[in-house]
């Protein structure tokens, strides 16, 4: 459903992405992993929209999105969690989520025509469900989004990301600096979202949470994609784990 | 007596503890590493270090002289210089005229208003030697942003450097540098006079472990762990929590 | 009792017609990052439309209908079309833009009603007074004040409990990461703009019967609009509200008990709450990103042998140019001379320091009164009235700045410009001295080695020495480690503390030297024209020196020479043909804005080099940093490096 071919970004004069290409099929985990500076948010940002690719396709549902606005890619039923979280500190978690949440379906109009096979029934999302899931933020529901710790905010992100009911969710290293019972936590959801046949992006630096959610892996240096492979070839590939992902 | 010395120095962002109760006691001409996960809160400590990030309570001590409440440019007159994780350069201007803003600013010469700033041969030549150390020489009079960002990092240290602190602060120096520029930053600060104590924020253990004489392990804004490079390759709980789950 | 609640009414009535403006002002700069001066210009075309409209129909309700409608339609054509092209600019671009747009609107507006200030009677339902609790008060104003009170109660239940409200909010906080979860922004911009230009002209129309209407109506609501403001914080519409009141009242009860220090409680709270809490009471972006200055520092071209033959005719031109002339052309040529170093002046802040001042004419003002008061009250010679000026001056701007240099971007440009219209209150009020509105005048002018000044030629020269030797002292300055260190805090000046600089010293040293220069440009002024009057403290009047400045090129100094040279002479060859030579100027220097990001010097000296001028920043590849790096603001094009003068001769 996600399809990069030969993608080139530039921040500025300088040349970031250098020939990225790789899918994301129907219900499928896909996980970038690399070091610092290696290209994966920049990769992240410009499937978002917030980076026009000099060069390149991007293609979501068989659409060129390249060059889209990033709220266009967002109501084609694309779901953002950035590596920040981008809580909105002066909106209440509830208003977090349900400021900008859509209709299941909603992508499909958005995007102008129906597209085959896309949108295998899932549950949709509401306030209801999306608390079942994340009890801590049901507690949590009238406290102002700069009060949450970081590992709330991280719980909400995702959650308010779930509130648009996306058919594709794109997460950058969700696991980032919490603590490991939470990083637990969040691959449990992660996991569900997977079984119910969420298609899922995801940027890690940790490999046990990539080993742990992704189906396939895609190893990334300085803006070039140096191996793809399952999680099986991953664990297999002593080289390119000490080369590229310092274990 | 120790150069920097740390005293239950404490902060928090809303519910957030970024610094909780840290102590920390570095000694003069130390290579001080402190390692620890992404949010651990070791931007936020070097930050309170430099003046940049005011802290909730504790003393942090400069040979004995607290020096917490001083703005930055007070911090760096009193003997401690800092570089940036994010490249904070001047980047329009010329690489020797950032490196001479830095040097004029501690020869109280920033003042001066009646010779050009190029005829001060003093600062020019304090200038030049810097340009020199930081492996630039070649790329004096090219404006920073149309250097490599690895330059750029050189430069950061540069700047840095032309304090003439008696504490150098480094976040992140190697941060999206090739392995060829991370050789040459490692280079970089064993070729620093060894009376100069340096306290570095890094991820790369190959680094830490070529320039560490003591590491302290962050994590959740608390000191882990303190020690020689051995004592922390040994130490159970740092291996679960933090070197443990990239492996 | 009665005078005492009286008073408190009438606090409240103007604190109510200040909110309508201000809440807008501060919903569009809490959203879009960019202050509107053509604000007042909408509060000011919504009562002239209501006036219009009530005049053809004799219908007030209708007016409060309709004139607002037709405001919000002007005021979205201001947004989409003109500024949102410059969202990707620094914030200073914007806020000359819509200055552009008040010359348009105030022309407009004079060229269909006149002059003359007009009445709108409140509608007939209104009329009279109702007693109450021991007082009788005007129906009309108890009308204001709930009607005031009902908009403020909706908009604050749109803003806080509305989906549409949430969703503003949530661009305030972040309006990237509201982009990435669906949200149109730009589309929500124009909303939040057309929300405020409604507001405005809402304020516009039900003020018009207690204010009147008269072109200038538009000046008169923005100032205070920032004075609440910057008491109540940025971006906040309980800090508006807070805000209002404080203002509305303090103006009232001081105007009735004070008389004589009325004008300065406003500026004297405002004073208070800066040193107290900088970022106003519930401000939410206290020091705003200090604005990504604008133009960097021109191309540095090699010192070629043209560039030295160029200089050289040049100057050789100007030296003979007033032999061969009649007086008319040389005293034109003077006033050039005399705005260049107000010009120069100015840049030193604007373009080599970062500091958007937008009331540099306070200080000029400043110098020509000390000149002239002196001259007219005391019979003092000019020269000595020029050497007191000076100092004078410098004191003046070592204080004003104090409390400016604090805060930065936005917050500092509506600080300058409230001090300077401070001054032009002080200038005008103060009649005993300066003549109030009707200005004052020396008789004759002094004399230099015995030659008297009233000669034009000797008044070119005088003028003409006097700009050579600022320019060459200010490119000196330049040149030394001081100008190196205000370069580096347009540069970077959280770097600059890093680095070892108390940067509130540099700004305020180069606030003095600028606010001295102005100083000297004034005392010139005077001395030229031999008469004072309060339009040369006007806020338009530093509006208009901005834009010699940024017209010429920002951060150079041969940019704004050339500025004053083409608006001066562009002002005097339109405004001798047509009488609507404010809208025109309003036109061009709109158009410039738009299109010549660099001014007019910034392309010459590029085609004087043989280089092709520097390429406009290319759209689609700076926001995305905004996620990455939480920075929001994309800076401006910054073209070419290095901290020469002109990009001229080393």
């Amino acid at each position: 459903m996600l399809e990069l071919d030969a993608v080139h970004s530039y921040y500025g004069d300088s040349h970031i992405l250098q020939g990225v290409s790789f899918t994301v099929q129907e219900g499928e985990v896909v996980c970038l992993l690399g070091r610092n500076g290696a290209g994966k948010t920049t990769t992240i940002l410009t499937v978002m929209g917030y980076i026009t690719p000099r060069s390149g396709t991007v293609r979501y549902q068989g659409q060129a999105i390249a060059g889209l606005a990033p709220y266009q890619v967002a109501r084609r039923g694309v779901g953002f969690v950035p590596q920040e979280r981008g809580i909105f500190p002066s909106l209440t978690v509830r208003e977090n989520l349900t400021v900008f949440s859509r209709q299941p379906g909603s992508a499909l109009q958005a995007a102008g025509q129906a597209v085959k096979g896309a949108s295998a029934p899932r549950a949709p999302w509401t306030l209801e469900r999306v608390y079942k899931v994340f009890p801590r933020l049901h507690e949590r529901e009238r406290n102002l989004g700069f009060q949450l710790s970081g590992g709330e905010q991280q719980m909400l992100s995702i959650a308010r990301a779930l509130m648009l009911n996306p058919d594709l969710l794109v997460l950058d290293e969700p696991s980032e600096g919490l603590a490991p019972m939470i990083v637990n936590e969040i691959v449990t959801v992660l996991r569900g979202l997977k079984n119910e046949g969420l298609a899922i992006l995801l940027v890690e630096q940790n490999l046990h949470t990539a080993l742990a959610l992704a189906d396939r892996h895609h190893v990334m240096n300085k803006g070039e994609i140096l191996f793809s492979g399952t999680s099986q070839d991953l664990e297999r590939n002593e080289d390119v784990k000490r080369r590229y992902l310092a274990v | 007596m120790s150069t920097l010395q740390i005293e239950d120095l404490y902060r928090s962002f809303g519910s957030l503890v970024v610094t909780q109760h840290v102590n920390l006691s570095i000694g003069a001409g130390e290579r001080h590493v402190i390692i620890g996960p992404n949010g651990a809160g070791k931007t936020s400590l070097i930050n309170q270090i430099g003046g940049q990030l005011r802290p909730g309570s504790g003393r942090i001590l400069l040979d004995g002289v607290n020096i917490i409440g001083q703005a930055p440019e007070q911090v760096l007159r009193s003997g401690i210089a800092r570089t940036f994780q994010k490249n904070n350069l001047f980047f329009n201007l010329s690489v020797i005229e950032n490196l001479r803003l830095a040097v004029q600013a501690r020869r109280g010469n920033g003042l001066q208003c009646f010779r050009p700033a190029r005829s001060l041969t003093a600062i020019m030549s304090r200038a030049e030697s810097i340009l020199a150390q930081v492996k630039l020489d070649a790329n004096g009079s090219r404006a920073v942003r149309e250097l490599s960002y690895g330059e750029q990092r050189q430069l950061e240290v540069g700047l840095a450097l032309a304090g003439d602190p008696k504490v150098l602060l480094l976040d992140e120096p190697t941060s999206g540098m090739s392995p060829a520029e991370t050789a040459g930053m490692i280079e970089l600060v064993r070729s620093l006079p060894r009376e100069l104590t340096v306290v570095m924020i890094e991820h790369d253990m190959h680094v830490v472990f070529s320039l560490a004489d003591r590491i302290t392990v962050l994590y959740y804004g608390e000191v882990l762990a303190t020690g020689t490079p051995q004592e922390i390759q040994d130490n159970e709980r740092v291996r679960e929590i933090y070197l443990g789950a990239r492996h | 009792m009665d005078i005492y609640l009286a008073q408190l009414m009438n606090g409240l009535v103007y604190g109510m017609l200040l909110f309508l403006t201000a809440a807008g002002l501060s919903l569009i700069f809490g959203l879009m990052n960019v202050v509107s001066l053509a604000h007042g210009s909408f509060f000011m075309l919504g009562a002239y439309l209501a006036f219009a409209v009530v005049r053809e129909t004799g219908n007030y309700w209708l007016a409060l209908l309709i004139s607002p409608c037709l405001t919000v339609l002007v005021g979205l054509v201001v947004e989409r079309f003109f500024m949102r092209r410059l969202y990707r600019r620094g914030h200073l671009d914007q806020v000359l833009l819509t200055f552009g747009f008040t010359f348009v609107f105030f022309d407009a507006v004079r060229s269909i009603w006149g002059s003359d200030i007009r009445k709108l009677a409140p509608p007939v339902s209104l009329e009279g007074s109702i007693a109450l609790v021991g007082g009788m008060f005007s129906t009309y104003r108890l009308f204001l004040l709930a009607f005031g009170a009902l908009l403020a109660l909706i908009l604050w239940a749109v803003m806080e409990k509305s989906r549409l409200g949430a969703m503003v909010r949530a661009g305030v906080d972040d309006s990237q990461m509201a982009a990435g979860l669906g949200a149109n922004i730009p589309a929500l911009f124009s909303g939040v703009f057309g929300a405020g230009v409604a507001l405005a002209a809402i304020g516009g129309v039900v003020a018009a019967p207690v204010l009147g209407l008269y072109p200038g109506m538009d000046g008169d609501i923005l100032i205070p609009s920032f004075i609440v403001i910057v008491i109540g914080g940025m971006g906040s519409l309980r800090g508006a509200f807070v805000g209002t009141l404080l203002v509305g009242i303090a103006d009232a009860f001081g105007k009735a008990y004070v008389p004589a220090l009325s004008l300065f409680l406003i500026y004297l709270l405002m004073a208070v709450f800066l040193l107290v809490r900088p970022q106003g009471l519930f401000g939410i972006k206290g020091g705003v990103a200090p604005a990504g200055m604008v133009v960097a520092a021109r191309a540095a071209l090699s010192a070629t042998l043209r560039v030295k033959v160029i200089a050289a005719l040049v100057l050789l031109a100007l030296a003979c140019y007033p032999l061969l002339v009649p007086d008319y052309q040389r005293t034109l040529v003077s006033e050039i001379f005399v705005f260049a170093i107000f010009a120069m002046s100015l840049d030193l802040l604007l373009g080599y320091t970062g500091l958007p001042s937008f009331g540099h004419a306070g200080f000029f003002g400043l110098g020509a009164y000390t000149v002239i008061v002196l001259g007219a009250l005391f019979g003092l010679n000019g020269w000595t009235g020029v050497l007191i000026a000076v100092p004078l001056t410098a004191l003046a701007a070592a204080l004003i700045g104090f409390f400016c240099v604090r805060t930065s971007g936005i917050t500092f440009l509506m600080l300058t410009l409230a001090f300077s219209q401070l001054l032009y209150s002080i200038a005008f009020k103060w009649r005993d001295v300066t003549g109030g509105s009707d200005g004052i005048g020396i008789p004759d002018r002094p004399n230099i080695f015995g030659w008297s000044l009233s000669e034009p030629i000797v008044m070119y020269y005088v003028t003409f020495g006097f700009c050579l030797l600022c320019y060459v002292g200010l490119r000196r300055l330049i040149a030394s480690p001081l100008g190196h260190a205000f370069i580096g805090i347009r540069e970077n000046e959280s770097r600059m503390r890093a680095i070892g600089y108390s940067t509130g010293l540099y700004k305020l040293l180069s606030f003095t030297i600028g606010g001295a220069l102005a100083g000297l440009a004034g005392g010139l002024y005077a001395l030229f024209n031999g008469f004072v009057s309060p339009e040369v403290l006007h806020w338009s009047a530093s509006g208009d020196i901005l834009i010699m400045v940024m017209l010429g090129g920002a951060g150079t100094l041969l940019g704004p020479v050339l500025g004053s040279a083409i608006f001066l002479l562009m002002k005097n060859l339109v405004s001798s043909y047509n009488d609507h030579w404010m809208m025109i100027i309003g036109i061009i220097f709109i158009a410039c804005v738009m299109f010549f990001p660099g001014g007019v010097w910034g392309i010459l000296s590029s085609r004087i080099a043989g280089r092709k001028p520097d390429s406009p920043p290319r759209p689609g590849t700076t926001p995305a940093e905004g996620i990455a790096s939480g920075d929001k603001a994309p800076t401006g094009a910054a073209p070419g490096a290095s901290m020469t003068v002109d990009g001229a001769a080393r």
